[in-house]
């Protein structure tokens, strides 16, 4: 039987494990650096998952309110939501619960939702009116990709690191201002208060440390992923070179246009295609997303894949 | 879903199921029986083509193969792009028998070349109190469902559920109706 292949991309699979046992390691690292230093570990994990369950489970609610997306019908929008409906079919999944449309002329889409039947996807004005058919059907396949790889459940899930750091920072910070732990009831208050004082800062430089670590792994396991819906949409589509096309469209065009327009739904970005960032002094390392050049010689090499030499396999 | 395509956020697009496909060969007998149920005599394959020099082997395989086919069973087709994406072959012959086939040898052709992943869909034509219908064998699933389009070109949920009714009482197994993707432009 003659196969096809859309080629593997080995590298991104060994990259996005490294990046995660990282991320695990760094887990284990301060629940052991916070459990050694006397804090109280069970009320930080619960106060996390809470905070970030809310996000979870939050996530289409809070995104399109401050995206300002307005969620449109089938009888509204026939095309675009046959378009999902027909790419939904294809992947194997439910139609997206909801498909909404904000009115700005940049052109741009995101996705989110914690599950398939609870996703949104939602595409700009700009993005209907300056993408071509195909480009616009190759723009939803990334983000159904987006959904079907389950990203908003990953991504908020592994942030959970990220948010009790955060939190335990700012809690440090106001405690160091105020004077230790109130009253030093706390397991660590016993040594007189200079030592306590010298424990909390030992915990205050080190849940610096591990949120800023935290939060570039997780960034650059969003970039990762990023490339993964890029291959899971060009996958969809069948035509790597649509969505570089489009992808192309969608870059040059926030580009060129103003600012203004850019900051309302800068907010949003790590949802989006494309984030709309409106100056260049956020390197790589602090996006959520890869650098557009590098994904479309991504899809470029995977269009190669696609026409290079067959391959004959028994069976 | 795998723990990889989880973890590395890889899914590959699933194969077809044709376990399924030939029991609506029952619908025959449900045809019979029912007087509010008839043929349309069009059926169609709906698949998503990809951009490569091997699915225009392919193509090109499978439009010779029709040539051939449609001469010996006397089957009218045509090839069609429609605004989704989507590539349709759609056919017209007064045999229900004749329909399974074609549609069977369209499929086969996708499985045999490695392409089975891009059909989406079969779709036979009925006509149920005096609607347009359809019977769908939805390929990544291997199942049937209804649709039902009154003359407004709106779906009609209530038809839809007493068809599918129909149909299990026919031994089809039935999709569940969240899966029932309308299937937009469906060209006959």
């Amino acid at each position: 039987m003659r196969q096809r292949g859309y080629g593997k991309d080995t590298g991104l699979t060994i990259r996005m494990f490294f990046t995660s046992f990282l991320l695990l390691l760094l887990y284990c690292f301060f629940g052991l650096f916070l459990f050694s230093m006397g804090m109280p570990l069970e009320i930080l994990l619960i106060l996390g998952i809470v905070m970030v369950a809310f996000q979870f489970f939050a996530s289409d609610k809070l995104v399109l309110a401050s995206t300002r997306a307005r969620v449109v019908s089938a009888e509204e929008e026939p095309k675009l939501h046959a378009m999902v409906e027909r790419l939904s079919a294809l992947a194997d999944m439910p139609k997206p619960k909801k498909i909404a449309i904000m009115d700005t002329h940049v052109p741009n889409a995101f996705a989110t939702g914690r599950s398939p039947k609870n996703a949104v996807i939602a595409v700009t004005r700009g993005l209907l009116s300056r993408l071509t058919e195909k480009e616009l059907e190759a723009v939803l396949a990334h983000e159904l990709s987006h959904i079907k790889n389950k990203d908003v459940m990953v991504l908020t899930w592994a942030s959970l690191i990220v948010v009790i750091s955060g939190f335990l920072m700012q809690m440090l910070f106001w405690m160091s201002i105020f004077g230790g732990f109130g009253g030093g009831g706390g397991r660590s208050g016993r040594g007189g208060g200079g030592q306590a004082m010298l424990v909390i800062f030992a915990v205050y430089i080190g849940t610096i440390l591990v949120y800023f670590i935290s939060q570039l792994l997780i960034l650059t396991i969003s970039r990762y992923r990023e490339y993964a819906a890029d291959r899971g949409g060009a996958i969809l589509t069948g035509s790597p070179l649509t969505l570089a096309s489009a992808l192309t469209k969608i870059s040059g065009d926030l580009a060129r246009i103003p600012e203004k327009d850019l900051r309302t739904v800068e907010h949003a970005n790590a949802f989006f295609i494309i984030p709309a960032l409106s100056g260049k002094s956020i390197g790589n390392l602090l996006s959520s997303h890869p650098p557009v050049e590098k994904r479309i010689e991504k899809l470029r090499s995977m269009q190669a894949d696609l026409e290079g030499p067959s391959k004959y396999t028994d069976g | 879903m795998g723990l990889y395509a989880f973890l590395f956020g890889r899914n590959k697009l699933k194969k077809p199921k044709r376990e399924q496909f030939f029991s609506i060969i029952g619908a025959a007998s449900a045809v019979e029986e029912r007087e509010n149920l008839s043929f349309s005599h069009y059926a169609g394959v709906v698949f998503s083509p990809v951009e490569s020099l091997f699915f225009e082997e392919l193509d090109k395989e499978l439009r010779d193969l029709l040539k051939i086919s449609s001469l010996s069973t006397n089957t009218k087709y045509k090839i069609l792009d429609d605004s989704f994406g989507a590539r349709w072959v759609s056919f017209e012959d007064k045999d229900f028998e004749d329909l399974v086939e074609f549609a069977h040898i369209i499929n086969e052709t996708f499985i045999d070349h490695g392409y089975g992943d891009r059909l989406i869909a079969s779709v036979f034509g009925f006509i149920f109190q005096n609607k347009k219908a359809y019977w769908i064998y939805y390929s990544k699933r291997g199942k049937f469902y209804p649709l039902v389009f009154d003359n407004k070109e709106k779906r009609d949920h209530q038809l839809e559920f007493r068809l599918a009714n129909i149909m299990t009482s026919e031994n089809i197994e039935v999709e569940k109706s969240d899966r029932w993707y309308p299937l937009t432009g469906i060209p006959f």
